[in-house]
């Protein structure tokens, strides 16, 4: 029985010129906690996978003003990076609430947002935080801001030979305010109903910039831009705040599922967004 | 022998279980054992027209495959009703045809899928409320409902009920819906059947209930019950105690449980794992995916409960008539038995004079409910609950007030006319309240159960 | 097939492996560990969990393959020389464990925590163990049973 070929890419270019190799048939495996299910459920058969562990692709580091997270980090790394919590708490606040300490401890950041999923956890975090991502194809490397990285369900513009190779992020200003909550079944190993991430600069009492990002509400994980623009040059009162609510719940999509319904998730985004402005007003 | 009431004990298979010792059925390991799986219905209802497995028989790997012809007796549980592999009639999605017998899962998945099964589908009732109207269609020849006596319901009568209602201050009624509920123990359901000379067949098994399965396989199996022997014996770790239960030609070994709450109470794999077993000669193992555990193992079926009270202005029920409908899915199982005792304890922990139960148990095509903590009397326990709730709201008294009104005096009797000689209820609501922090006004706190009622 | 080399619970193995072996697989079908269980094998309950060079993992989705030279430690490695590990006494004497099925993943769970954070408050044991599903205790004595380990521990 033909068993297919596994690879330990050593390097991300190795690993995209090893995916335009073999085409369809080779996955990209670094922690798996979604791929393996995937597996073991027998959706698909490996033929040919990919190993990110030995690439490389895995730390924390600092660049001027942003942090650079290797794609292949594991996520309870990125949760107990010290760099993390100073310079961007809003993506380790985030981290801390999605599966359980083992599926973090495998899983990775890359993997996370390669995925697509419109409930992916880091997503929302790195969307209001205004992260890129770089991307490595076998013809060369691109960066991509994630606000223009997700296309659907399931689908990014990542190419058949590409891979995400590190994560972007720029630091949270000392001053800026935010608030990230996920709304789950449970709080542990469950995956986003409603999870939302604002981040707001204030100055003189006034937002002088603002991010609304919502999860699991739409195709794809939203920026919801003009909900931001209404806090412009305002005070956070309560009715900037419930304008800025109302439009950010307009701008979801959300379909009824297994977790929750379409009727839900929007009155959920309203009231999660309103609920955490409130907080960062207080 | 010491009294070791109050005393903490040591749990007999404790030190096992906390350094992997323990041997859960998935955790035996017999050389050569094959994997087995089983092709499931994909329609609620329907009628077998063809069953070919002749292309999976000769599939790399495949050392057996059996359908409903190779079981001896197709018919088993306590009302023997249900097939252990469909003949002809599906009743419920999920249900199993045929199955193989693989050297691994990627073999026996591949010959599942040449197996050839062509299916007239048939409408279905999935809703117990449906299938109760007359011209709904039929889950089983012999009709919806199970029948008891010549009623299509199980009854207990008490008193007059209808003077109690003539007689009544206040008539609170109320309507229940409880949900179906999967057990999820973390061990799924397993089978592991071992063929050998000596008694022919030897099986571990989650079963939480060996006696009853133990007779229940025999007959399934058609072998000869020759001189039942039972026995404990002490595994070699010297701490975990199993039974080792047979009859001349089947051992049965259980006892160590991976998590039941009545999951277990009904045989899933067992049967489809020996006849494997016997028909390749060789060791084979049915470990179901926490899918097939999740969507076909037994459940607590679905209740709809009303109930309707009579209350005086001072809080008393005097009489009670409650109807509930259980949806048992498409086979007997335990439900018959889950509903009678789900209509004794219709009156929950308080005594009325008065009482008229109806409980029906109904077929629908769905995999089989069966029994989950407390058979029945859960739902009920969950119905009164939240009636007496009501009838203080209703009468604008404290719950707590209306509870202890009702609740059981030493002497009193059940619906069916158990005669209660050691009651504590009153006793026990006094001490939650303190427990919760609740301030009971004192003539409730001098209430006691062995006080006579007034 | 693919040749794995690792260690489990201090002794090398030399195993052949396929592309979608598991690492549970390898325990349990290779090796006959059986202390880590098939419970959903989707990586939802917990029962197959492992320590991977110290760190927790579920066993069930972990791509055999991609542990090569690594080393895992399953129930049957904490067990010191002549003495069980204090969190195995522990659960024994506070009835950590009812049927037993979720015990092994819930006593190397509590290891990964004790090891990281010998001091844990109960909320960071519930923290820790959450996602490790049990049936039977409600896990008030499991809580009780990591909190006296910890307690002997630091005696």
């Amino acid at each position: 029985m033909a068993e297919g070929e596994f690879f330990r890419a050593a390097s991300p270019q190795e690993a995209a010129g090893l995916l335009a190799q073999h085409g369809g048939s080779a996955r990209v495996l670094a922690g798996g906690t979604d791929l393996m299910v995937a597996v073991n459920k027998r959706m698909f058969k490996p033929q040919v996978i990919i190993y990110l562990g030995d690439a490389g692709m895995s730390g924390i580091s600092q660049e001027g003003d942003a942090l650079l997270i290797g794609a292949a980090t594991p996520l309870s790394v990125i949760q107990a990076s010290p760099l993390v919590a100073d310079k961007t708490p809003l993506l380790a606040a985030a981290i801390k609430q999605m599966a359980s300490p083992a599926i973090r401890n495998a899983g990775t950041i890359g993997g996370n947002l390669a995925n697509a999923s419109p409930a992916a956890d880091t997503a929302t975090p790195l969307l209001a935080l205004g992260a890129s991502l770089k991307l490595v194809g076998a013809k060369g490397e691109r960066e991509v801001p994630l606000a223009e990285f997700f296309t659907g369900p399931g689908q990014s513009v990542l190419g058949a030979d590409e891979i995400i190779a590190q994560v972007k992020v720029p630091a949270q200003p000392a001053e800026a305010k935010w608030a990230y909550r996920k709304v789950g079944k449970r709080k542990a190993q469950s995956l986003s109903v409603v999870s939302v991430a604002v981040y707001c600069s204030i100055s003189g009492g006034q937002v002088s910039g603002a991010a609304i990002a919502l999860g699991a509400v739409a195709p794809t994980p939203l920026l919801a831009q003009d909900a931001a623009g209404l806090l412009q040059g305002k005070t956070l009162d309560e009715a900037t705040i419930a304008a800025a609510a109302k439009a950010a719940a307009e701008a979801t999509s959300p379909i009824d599922d297994a977790r929750g319904t379409a009727w839900y998730r929007k009155r959920a985004s309203e009231a999660v967004v309103k609920q955490l402005l409130t907080e960062l007003a207080g | 022998m010491s009294n070791v009431i109050g005393q903490r004990v040591t749990r007999y298979d404790g030190m096992a279980h906390v350094t992997g010792e323990t041997k859960f059925v998935d955790d035996q390991v017999v050389p050569g054992t094959l994997t087995v799986k089983a092709l499931r219905s994909p329609v609620s209802k329907g009628k077998i027209k063809n069953l070919d497995i002749s292309a999976a028989e000769k599939m790399p790997g495949v050392a057996g495959v059996i359908t409903a012809a190779d079981v001896p007796c197709n018919a088993f549980g306590l009302i023997p009703d249900q097939p252990v592999l469909v003949g002809e009639d599906i009743r419920y999605k999920g249900e199993a045809i045929a199955a193989v017998a693989a050297v691994d899962e990627d073999a026996a998945m591949e010959a599942l899928e040449k197996i050839g099964l062509e299916i007239e589908e048939q409408q279905a009732v999935l809703d117990p409320l449906e299938a109760m109207k007359d011209g709904a269609p039929q889950t089983r020849p012999e009709g919806n409902f199970q029948i008891w006596d010549d009623n299509n319901y199980r009854q207990v009568n008490l008193g007059d009920v209808d003077k109690a209602f003539e007689q009544a201050d206040e008539i609170v009624e109320s309507v229940h819906l409880h949900p179906s509920v999967e057990h999820a123990p973390m061990e799924p359901i397993c089978s592991l059947a071992v063929p050998h000379a000596g008694p022919k067949l030897t099986i571990y098994t989650v079963s939480q209930a060996l006696y009853f399965h133990l007779g229940m396989l025999c007959g399934i199996l058609q072998m000869e019950p020759g001189d039942l022997h039972c026995k404990q014996w002490k595994a070699k770790t010297g701490s975990a105690w199993r039974h080792n239960t047979g009859y001349a030609d089947l051992n049965y070994v259980g006892g160590t449980v991976g998590g039941g709450f009545g999951g277990k109470n009904d045989i899933m794999a067992d049967h489809v794992a020996a006849l494997l077993a016997l028909k390749t000669g060789r060791p084979c193992k049915w470990r179901w995916t926490r899918a097939e555990d999740l969507l076909y193992s037994t459940f607590r079926g679905a209740w709809h409960i009303t109930i309707k009270d009579a209350v005086t202005k001072q809080g008393r029920i005097i009489g009670r008539q409650m109807t509930s409908i259980r949806d048992a899915g498409s086979y007997a199982s335990l439900n018959p038995y889950v509903v009678e005792k789900h209509c004794y304890l219709g009156a929950g922990p308080y005594f009325i004079p008065n009482v008229r139960v109806r409980g029906y148990c109904v077929y629908t095509n769905k995999p089989p409910a069966s029994s989950m903590r407390g058979f029945g009397i859960t739902p009920a326990a969950f119905a009164t609950e939240v009636q007496m709730d009501q009838i203080a709201d209703r009468l604008g008294m404290d719950p707590w007030e209306v509870r202890m009104t009702n609740a059981f005096r030493k002497g009193e009797f059940t619906p069916t006319k158990r005669i209660l000689n050691s009651v504590a209820v009153i006793e026990v609501l006094q001490n939650l309240a303190a427990k919760a922090g609740v301030e009971l006004p004192g003539h409730l706190k001098a209430m006691a159960s062995t006080q006579e009622r007034g | 097939m693919h040749t794995l080399e690792l260690t489990v619970n201090g002794q090398g193995h030399k195993v052949e492996v396929g592309l979608k072996t598991t690492l549970l697989e390898v325990l349990r079908d290779k090796l006959h560990i059986t202390s880590p269980k098939v419970g959903c094998n989707t990586g939802d309950c917990g029962t197959c969990s492992v320590l991977l060079d110290g760190v927790l993992v579920r066993s069930c989705i972990t791509n055999a393959l991609s542990v090569q030279g690594k080393s895992v430690t399953t129930l049957e490695g904490i067990i010191e020389p002549g003495d069980i590990h204090p969190l195995q006494k522990a659960f024994h004497e506070n009835y950590g464990s009812q049927c037993g099925f979720c015990t092994p993943g819930m006593i190397l769970a509590s290891k990964a925590l004790l090891d990281a954070n010998p001091s844990p408050t109960r909320d960071e044991v519930k923290e820790a163990l959450s996602g490790n599903l049990c049936r039977c205790t409600g896990y008030v004595k499991i809580i009780d049973s990591v909190l006296a380990a910890a307690d002997e521990m630091k005696s």
